[in-house]
């Protein structure tokens, strides 16, 4: 621990007033998220402590008819809006975490056998990327999405729908991971520490996962930070078209698309609060992981 | 017998294009003969020094004495056993890959920078089931960090802590773990400076000395393998041009090539 | 004694880190007369690259010349040492590929350069350009060849034509043959010289190689750890260095000698020492085998313009 305190990362890392705020901010929001249940003063999703006549108190004001206050307002439902966000906080990062962790698994180790092995295995892993690359991601996360939505058993839906969102937001986010990654195993490969790993007898997988997997794994930690940020954004529009979270999870997507149908007639603060929160979210990780890529790998620009 | 013999050795690389390219730009496939029958013997526990200039070959040869690239054609036979015997099983070929270790010429890209030099130093016991128990493992490394000149308790650090001398260092260890007979050195002292280059080649010197070690020595510069080469041959585009005892070389080089490399190296002498 | 051209008075190049304040060259003082080639030997880390680099300016940031003066022609130069790159002072680097634009002819680079800092028309540079060719033993035809139609060698005779082409009064060669073959650098180094000399053209070689600047040198300054070790004629240096470093460097260098066979080669035990953990006094002092209490606790200074060692002072 010491040794991290006192390296070029730390140092640079300190010096960063940007990286430091970002970082604040994501830290805050993932403990926010994850303490969901002590900080919300209500539970959003319990249905029987909703109260319809708290519906539509503005931020800070009582309740004309039950004189609560709510600190961010509440929804048509009465719901209070800081607890949904919350929780939509939860969902989010949650989808986030797990698409991101998906697609780097599968596009590290696509990306090693690519760039390890070589020949027609490399062409077949590229050009699949190649062409996954010419459609934007969010069109490849709704092909999915709606695949195994038609899969599904009716009665599954509502209940597998943040995992079907997982994995078609992690199917499409795969690609960056595959070609940095085969890059650099094309690197790493003809250093002279592979060839010594091939003297002794070690087969491919054990030269991949022990020798080149470490060696290639700074760059992964960027495109995974630069990649949580889109992937957080993929989920909230997913779920702003209605074909992500359902009303019932309600990720900040939901919550907006919500708060949508409410701009135009006053209830401005139904949007607005939860947009803030994506908006800081995603932005705090996005300037987090371009600090990260500019200090640990100014090639990568 | 010789306990080395590499026997009308040959080795062509294909740089043509692409086929389909090729097609349609009527283009003859293009071939390059890196190694064009070369034959030599070494005998056990002396060492054999292949000089050449860049695109003579040289690390060609090198890599298939170690069994990283397949001759094209010809063969390698070490201790009578044939390196390119396809019926081997792993086991058999283990065995054979166990007696033949090379040392690098780059101190940097050697050593796997995320490896602690212990990890680096005890995985071809691991490979070759050569000492079980972590223990015993801990001891042999020390053991070989002592014979390199170095300490203990450098198992513990990593490659960037060290200078290009000390990592050649760890990476003649790593080759000695695994108890060879016979050494691949492919330019080990170029990277390095002269002052540290003369460490290494006379610690390269007194290991082979202690263990017997039988040395293929891969270099451009003559001057390096003056003081342990036992033979040399001189190599120029593939073809292995001549071959003298060190001191025969030196003093009647008989080949025109041979005179020109002689006397085109830098030498540190006052003459004006 | 022929005019001085170049003068160093305790250049300093210092490197700022979050450790502390590197000085890459410490307090090196050293000239360069017309005509003259001076070697300078020393192995990576030695602060050698530095030295040329800050003689015309190139050092980048968190690199700076921090102090001393560089005086060229009887002027002082540091505040603005890139005045006199191109026209005055010229570059040869070890690899070719960075002195020449790979996307343009070999002859648009000769004739760009000698139209941009000598007053000569277009014509004539043309004509500049193809005796500079032909000078370094490349027909003047191939003006319109791409440098990747060159082999390595011919490449770095290029650069030499390029370096040479605006008549400077001093080139620093910079590890001009190290990435060429034994028998190619012998003919760039003798190339080098040969032009030069009809010129009058002075050169600073820098290298690691002793055997490089033995034949090329008319003197030798050697440096360690940033700092001045030894200087002098290449005669001198040669048959009698007296700092215990250069002696070390020559004994430990190997040659092609059939009498060498069976023998063990002189070492220096360990490497030299990073910059930011330079021992006190005399930076060779845990490398020496001829080391005193003295050598520990001072600094020695550069003595009877000579060596830089405490044996100098009980030997005189």
């Amino acid at each position: 621990m010491h040794r991290f305190f006192d390296s070029d990362f730390f140092y640079a890392f300190r010096r960063s007033p940007i990286a430091i705020v970002s970082l604040i901010v994501v830290v805050f929001m993932v403990l926010s998220a994850l303490l969901a249940n002590f900080i919300a003063p209500t539970n959003p999703f319990d249905a029987a402590s909703l109260n319809l006549m708290n519906g539509f108190t503005a931020p800070m004001e009582p309740n004309a008819f039950t004189g609560e206050t709510f600190l961010l307002g509440t929804d048509d439902q009465g719901r209070d809006l800081f607890s949904a966000i919350l929780f939509g906080l939860r969902v989010s990062l949650f989808v986030g975490l797990m698409a991101v962790g998906l697609a780097m698994v599968l596009g590290v180790l696509l990306g090693l056998i690519a760039g390890y092995v070589g020949g027609w295995l490399d062409t077949l892993i590229m050009r699949l990327a190649d062409i996954q690359m010419t459609f934007p991601s969010i069109l490849i996360a709704m092909l999915i999405f709606g695949v195994a939505r038609g899969l599904l058993p009716a009665e599954l839906r509502e209940e597998m729908a943040i995992t079907v969102l997982i994995l078609s937001i992690g199917l499409s986010e795969w690609v960056n991971f595959a070609r940095t990654v085969r890059g650099s195993t094309m690197v790493e490969k003809e250093k002279e520490y592979v060839a010594a790993a091939r003297l002794i007898g070690l087969n491919r997988w054990q030269i991949m996962l022990r020798h080149i997997l470490p060696n290639v794994l700074g760059p992964v930690l960027v495109i995974a930070t630069i990649t949580l940020a889109l992937a957080i954004i993929a989920e909230a529009t997913l779920s702003f078209l209605g074909v992500g979270a359902p009303r019932t999870e309600p990720s900040l997507g939901t919550l907006i698309r919500i708060g949508q149908d409410f701009l135009f007639s006053g209830e401005w603060w139904i949007l607005l609060f939860p947009a803030l929160t994506l908006l800081a979210l995603a932005l705090s990780v996005n300037l987090f992981g371009d600090w990260l890529r500019d200090t640990l790998n100014p090639r990568l620009r | 017998m010789s306990f080395v013999v590499a026997k009308d050795l040959c080795r062509t690389f294909d740089l043509s294009e692409p086929w389909i390219v090729r097609k349609l730009t009527m283009q003859p496939k293009r071939l390059l003969k890196a190694v064009d029958h070369v034959n030599f013997e070494i005998e056990r526990g002396t060492t054999y020094a292949l000089v050449g200039e860049s695109g003579s070959g040289k690390s060609t040869i090198a890599n298939m004495v170690v069994g990283l690239m397949q001759p094209s054609a010809g063969s390698i036979t070490i201790d009578g056993q044939n390196l390119g015997n396809a019926s081997m099983n792993r086991q058999e070929q283990q065995r054979l890959r166990r007696r033949i270790q090379m040392v690098f010429q780059s101190p940097y890209a050697s050593l796997n920078p995320r490896w602690k030099v212990g990890d680096i130093l005890s995985e071809p016991m691991r490979a070759f089931n050569l000492i079980d128990g972590a223990t015993a493992q801990r001891r042999r490394v020390a053991e070989l960090l002592e014979q390199v000149g170095m300490s203990e308790t450098d198992a513990g650090k990593f490659p960037h802590e060290f200078s290009g001398g000390q990592r050649q260092r760890i990476s003649i260890a790593r080759a000695l773990a695994s108890q060879p007979e016979v050494i691949i050195c492919d330019e080990p002292t170029s990277a390095l400076d002269v002052s540290v280059q003369a460490q290494v080649l006379n610690l390269l010197k007194s290991l082979q000395q202690d263990f017997g070690l039988t040395y293929l020595f891969i270099t451009h510069d003559l001057a390096v393998v003056s003081t342990m080469a036992n033979k040399i041959g001189v190599l120029n585009q593939g073809v292995l041009v001549e071959e003298q005892a060190t001191v025969d070389l030196f003093s009647k080089p008989q080949q025109d090539y041979t005179k020109m490399l002689l006397s085109a190296a830098p030498k540190i002498e006052f003459s004006s | 004694m022929t005019e001085t051209l170049l003068e160093l008075k305790g250049l300093e190049v210092t490197f700022k880190t979050r450790r502390g304040t590197l000085k890459a060259v410490d307090d090196l003082s050293l000239s360069i007369k017309k005509g003259e080639i001076l070697g300078i030997v020393g192995e990576s880390g030695a602060g050698k690259s530095m030295t040329g680099a800050a003689i015309i300016g190139l050092i980048d940031p968190p690199g700076r010349v921090s102090a001393g003066e560089v005086w060229f022609e009887q002027e002082r130069v540091d505040a603005h040492p890139e005045r006199l790159r191109g026209r005055q002072i010229s570059m040869v680097f070890q690899d070719p590929l960075t002195s020449l634009n790979p996307l343009r002819t070999v002859g648009d680079q000769l004739i760009e350069t000698i139209l941009v800092h000598m007053n000569v028309s277009k014509s004539e540079a043309v004509q500049r350009a193809r005796d500079g060719l032909a000078e370094v033993g490349i027909d003047p035809d191939r003006l319109n060849a791409y440098p990747h139609a060159f082999s390595g060698g011919m490449r770095q005779r290029v650069v030499v034509a390029l370096a040479l082409a605006t008549e400077p009064k001093l080139v620093i060669a910079d590890e001009p043959t190290t990435a060429l073959d034994v028998s190619v650098q012998a003919q760039v180094l003798d190339l080098l010289k040969k032009l030069c000399r009809e010129r009058g053209t002075s050169v600073m070689l820098i290298t690691h190689d002793m055997g490089v600047i033995a034949q090329t040198s008319d003197r030798i300054a050697v440096m360690y750890a940033g700092r001045l070790a030894e200087i002098g004629s290449t005669r001198e240096v040669l048959t009698n260095p007296q700092h215990p470093y250069t002696q070390g460097l020559m004994a430990s260098t190997p040659s092609v000698d059939a009498k060498s066979f069976g023998k063990t080669l002189f070492q220096i035990p360990g490497s030299m020492p990073k910059l930011d953990a330079l021992p006190n006094g005399c930076a060779f002092n845990p490398r020496c085998n001829q080391v005193h209490e003295r050598c520990r606790t001072e600094r020695p200074p550069l003595m009877s313009d000579r060596a830089a060692c405490w044996l100098m002072e009980t030997a005189s």
